[in-house]
């Protein structure tokens, strides 16, 4: 055996290293090659396209009600937002009305998968710092929204539950009780995280002034969603260009103060997100408290949409989701195009972590809620 | 009984019963496989599994339940299944040297270890220094550890880990010496019988600069060891990896063995500089002059308690918190912890020496 | 140090270390704050704070199929005698989970479903099949466990099997025994 202790120079120039498309710290299979000058990123790529799916081609190949599965599948962690833009952009092809109860069920469905992806959000968050306790806690709530769904809809995470043209059943007994209870726990929880985490030293010393999003990197790569509000940026959908039913309730969005860092940086990002969570919980009051009697579907029978184009979008919880629907009057869609936030987030990663530390690299990459299962599509 | 011989060697030959004058030599070797076996694998295993449940306890799990009632032998199980892996690769030298350095590092200062009046089988003028010095072997081991690896974790991990045990040795050194300015020396039996069993006759609360070394003493140990909550870089879960990314199997028991080793010594070290060893009231000392073993035995078991309790405030902040980066730690020690060490240090000198001052 | 902030150096000695000092006891303060907040957790005190383990398959803690909710998309379950072999299901299934053959059956009217297969192994337990019987003899069940050891175990069979020579002259002797009856023999 030879001696190889030191017979390698330890290499003090610039490193190449490359991490990926399988490791512990990254949020999906994607694969960066970094240029590391010791403990400083240089220059890095990312390589994306090991979750392609071919999803959108799926969408050809099926009628347009049993697309809605492969819907589900965009984003499997917050599958209602993927399904939401679909039918919305085939009731816009089909001139489609939905009844007032259909929309208040889908926003009570929208914003509980807010809070769900946003909760496991900071569990990606808190695991890249280490913070094991609080990242138990905000499982333990996420369990009770999944419980909720399974109420309403009969599944966890692929719901299949809306429909074009509305919903597919009722909403069950006592299930907008739970929905307030809900309400009512995660607002406490919320107290305690931030006694136990969002303020704790350790925690602001790895995320204050740590991965800065400025104005021009946003805009230069269209981000979007809390990513760019936490740079100050005030654009979301919801108000933009409300859709089903978000014309009518009073919110407001939260955006990045930068009290006690820098505006943009990875603090910001985990506090606007727990800003966003209490929101929901505000809409969720509202709309249970007011939700319209009537109809939960307008009948469409599963036949031709006519020909058409139509272009829709939604903010899901990482940022806009767009759904671009060519029809030509067939029984299956022509072509379906998603404007996934994520994609678009993945672009600035490379400019963003320049003059990184390495150690840093994992809760950049955390805290800007990538989904690369949405990205590759 | 022979009347000669060192204290530990009478206890010892008390204790088995021997007649006749044996060499030390083979009594200290079968001293140090009693400790081994009585004392530093029970301990690992009473420490891992209430380190487990305590840490589920915290996260509102149920931790370990299946072996065993309550999960008690969870740690037989885990170290069985151990053994039982290795990584694929062979062994290369690289790999022996970190694993001896590391070993040696450890085990070598068993003999060092105080357990009670009588059972103290390295009682020099600088006694306490030697653990202080075999965890810094720790830290040269686990930077060997890193350079074992021609990976980009392990070259990095390994500075790493270097530069915060240098962070780390500094203010621990100082709060060494601390200790020893009240104390007058750093016998282990000087040390000790400067305090008393109740906590206010402890050298933590005689002063407030002790305490303030007790703290920094505890904190530098835990920078300087690389042990939760200042791991960040030794965790997998880095990007970087951590040194320790690699291993699998034994060398990941001898690992982790490792660690606790080097967790339980530097407990009881500070048990016994500042929170009044294993000294019992004077009443029972009285009492129990005649019998040395029950004498020796519940001065150890008063000192385990008291370094059992330290260990579990360690590793309730260590879950509950998260981690920092490596350079801020090392920052943290140099400017926070060396700082408070070095004012320690000075007001301990001027309380012990007023009396000569005014 | 970086989350202290960039220390005021301009100040005075006094006003940097007094900054330093509360930079520090701050820090402290959020540290212990944390582990205050996991206290309570350590003597189960309340609603809020019990171990959520679910300990499956236990049973001290585990829910059973009874416990989800009546909604709850579990393996699928076709009542045959219901069934009119319409295949509708089989049109629907995103990704043609179920297998249908079907044969003329008694009358003229009814269809013999002599092979209706579901494979599991492909379902995605969407539901839309059991949105799109008419009958309404498919449906799922709440039974969740499924694992078999060998993959052709996850075929499930509802069907009535092939039509037999001896059924098919039964079914003739029968037929012409109800055309004489109408007839008036």
């Amino acid at each position: 055996m030879s001696f190889s202790l030191f017979g390698e120079r330890l290499k003090t120039d610039v490193t190449n290293w490359e991490v990926g498309p399988y490791h512990l710290s990254l949020p999906g299979p994607i694969r960066l090659s970094l240029k590391l000058d010791g403990e400083v990123i240089i220059s890095g790529e990312v390589e994306t396209g090991f979750l392609h799916r071919g999803l959108e081609k799926c969408f050809e190949l099926h009628s347009w009600k049993s697309a809605i599965p492969y819907a589900d599948r965009l984003d499997p962690e917050a599958a209602v937002f993927g399904e939401l833009v679909y039918c919305l952009a085939v009731e816009e092809a089909a001139n489609t009305l939905v009844p007032p109860r259909a929309q208040a069920i889908r926003i009570i469905l929208s914003e509980l998968t807010r809070i769900s992806c946003h909760l496991a959000n900071a569990v990606r968050i808190a695991r890249a710092v280490g913070a094991e306790t609080v990242l138990h806690y905000l499982l333990r709530d996420r369990e009770k929204i999944i419980d909720l769904f399974e109420l309403l809809t009969g599944a966890r995470f692929s719901l299949n539950f809306l429909r074009i043209g509305g919903v597919r059943a009722d909403v069950t007994e006592g299930f907008i009780e739970r929905v307030l209870d809900v309400c009512d726990l995660i607002r406490v929880r919320l107290k305690e995280y931030n006694d136990l985490f969002t303020f704790n030293h350790a925690f602001l010393k790895r995320t204050i002034n740590v991965g800065v999003l400025s104005p021009a990197l946003i805009k230069k790569y269209g981000m979007t969603g809390p990513n760019a509000r936490a740079s100050g940026i005030n654009a979301d959908v919801r108000k933009d260009r409300p859709y089903s039913g978000y014309e009518i309730l009073d919110f407001e969005v939260p955006l990045g103060r930068g009290e006690g860092g820098t505006l943009g940086d990875a603090h910001e990002r985990f506090l606007i997100r727990l800003r966003e969570v209490s929101q929901s919980i505000e809409i969720l009051k509202q709309v249970t408290e007011g939700l319209p009697l009537g109809e939960y579907l307008t009948p469409t029978e599963d036949k031709a949409v006519p020909e058409g184009e139509a272009y829709v979008r939604v903010e899901s919880s990482r940022g806009l989701l767009g759904c671009h629907l060519m029809s030509l009057g067939g029984t299956a869609p022509h072509r379906v195009q998603f404007r996934a936030p994520s994609g678009f987030h993945l672009q600035a990663v490379p400019e963003l972590i320049t003059g990184l530390k390495l150690e840093d690299l994992s809760v950049v990459l955390a805290s800007l809620d990538l989904s690369i299962s949405e990205a590759d599509r | 009984m022979s009347g000669q011989g060192p204290a530990w060697a009478i206890l010892l030959q008390k204790v088995f019963g021997l007649q006749g004058n044996y060499p030390n030599g083979l009594l200290a070797f079968v001293a140090l496989f009693f400790i081994y076996l009585f004392l530093i694998v029970p301990g690992a295993w009473i420490i891992s599994y209430v380190d487990r449940k305590l840490g589920a306890d915290f996260q509102a799990r149920v931790g370990p339940n299946r072996a065993g009632p309550s999960g008690f032998f969870q740690p037989l199980a885990d170290f069985l299944k151990l053994m039982q892996k290795d990584s694929q690769e062979k062994i290369t030298t690289s790999d022996l040297l970190w694993i001896i350095v590391f070993s040696s590092a450890l085990y070598s200062s068993v003999a060092v270890i105080p357990l009670g009046s009588s059972f103290l089988m390295v009682d020099t003028d600088l006694s306490a220094f030697i653990p202080f010095l075999s965890a810094l072997v720790l830290a040269l081991g686990t930077m060997l550890l890193g350079f074992s690896r021609p990976t980009v974790p392990g070259w990095f991990g390994a500075i790493k880990v270097a530069g915060q045990a240098f962070s780390g040795a500094f203010p621990a050194l100082i709060s060494l010496l601390t200790a020893g300015i009240r104390s007058g020396g750093f016998r282990w039996s000087h040390l000790a019988n400067s305090q008393g069993a109740s906590p206010m006759d402890w050298a933590a609360f005689s002063n407030p600069f002790q305490f303030l070394a007790l703290i920094v003493f505890m904190i530098s140990g835990l920078v300087m060891m690389c042990l939760p909550p200042m791991e960040g870089v030794v965790l997998p879960i880095n990007m970087n990896g951590g040194v320790t990314a690699h291993l699998y199997g034994r060398r990941w028991a001898i690992f982790r063995l490792g660690r606790f080793y080097a967790s339980f010594l530097w407990s009881l070290v500070a048990s016994v500089l500042f929170l009044g060893g294993w000294q019992l009231p004077e009443q029972v000392n009285d009492l129990l002059s005649d019998s040395l073993i029950l004498k020796q035995s519940l001065e150890s078991i008063l000192l385990l308690s008291k370094t059992f309790i330290m260990m579990l405030i360690v590793i309730w902040v260590s879950r509950v918190n998260p981690r920092t980066r490596v350079d801020q730690v090392t920052d943290f020690a140099w400017k926070v912890l060396s700082p408070f060490a070095l004012l320690a240090l000075v007001g301990s000198a001027i309380w012990a020496g007023w009396g000569l001052l005014i | 140090m970086g989350g202290m902030g960039a220390l005021d150096m301009s100040g005075s000695l006094f006003s940097t270390t007094l900054s330093y000092l509360k930079d520090v006891f701050s820090s402290v303060r959020s540290i212990l704050e944390s582990c205050v907040t996991a206290i309570p957790y350590l003597f189960s005190a309340g609603e809020n704070r019990k171990e959520v383990t679910e300990q499956y398959p236990d049973p001290i803690s585990s829910r059973t199929a009874d416990d989800l909710p009546s909604r709850s998309r579990g393996l699928l379950f076709n009542d045959i005698d219901r069934c009119t072999g319409c295949r509708e299901c089989e049109k629907i299934c995103p990704n043609k989970s179920i297998a249908i053959e079907t044969q003329s059956g008694s009358d003229p009217a009814k269809i013999w479903v002599s092979l209706f297969d579901i494979d599991f192994s492909k379902c995605i337990f969407c539901g839309l099949c059991v949105e799109e019987c008419i009958p309404g003899s498919l449906v799922h069940t709440k039974q969740y466990e499924g694992a078999v050891y060998v993959l052709d175990d996850l075929k499930a069979s509802f069907g009535r099997g092939g039509v037999t020579p001896e059924m098919q002259a039964r079914w003739a002797a029968n037929r012409r025994t109800h055309e004489n009856e109408e007839v008036g023999f």
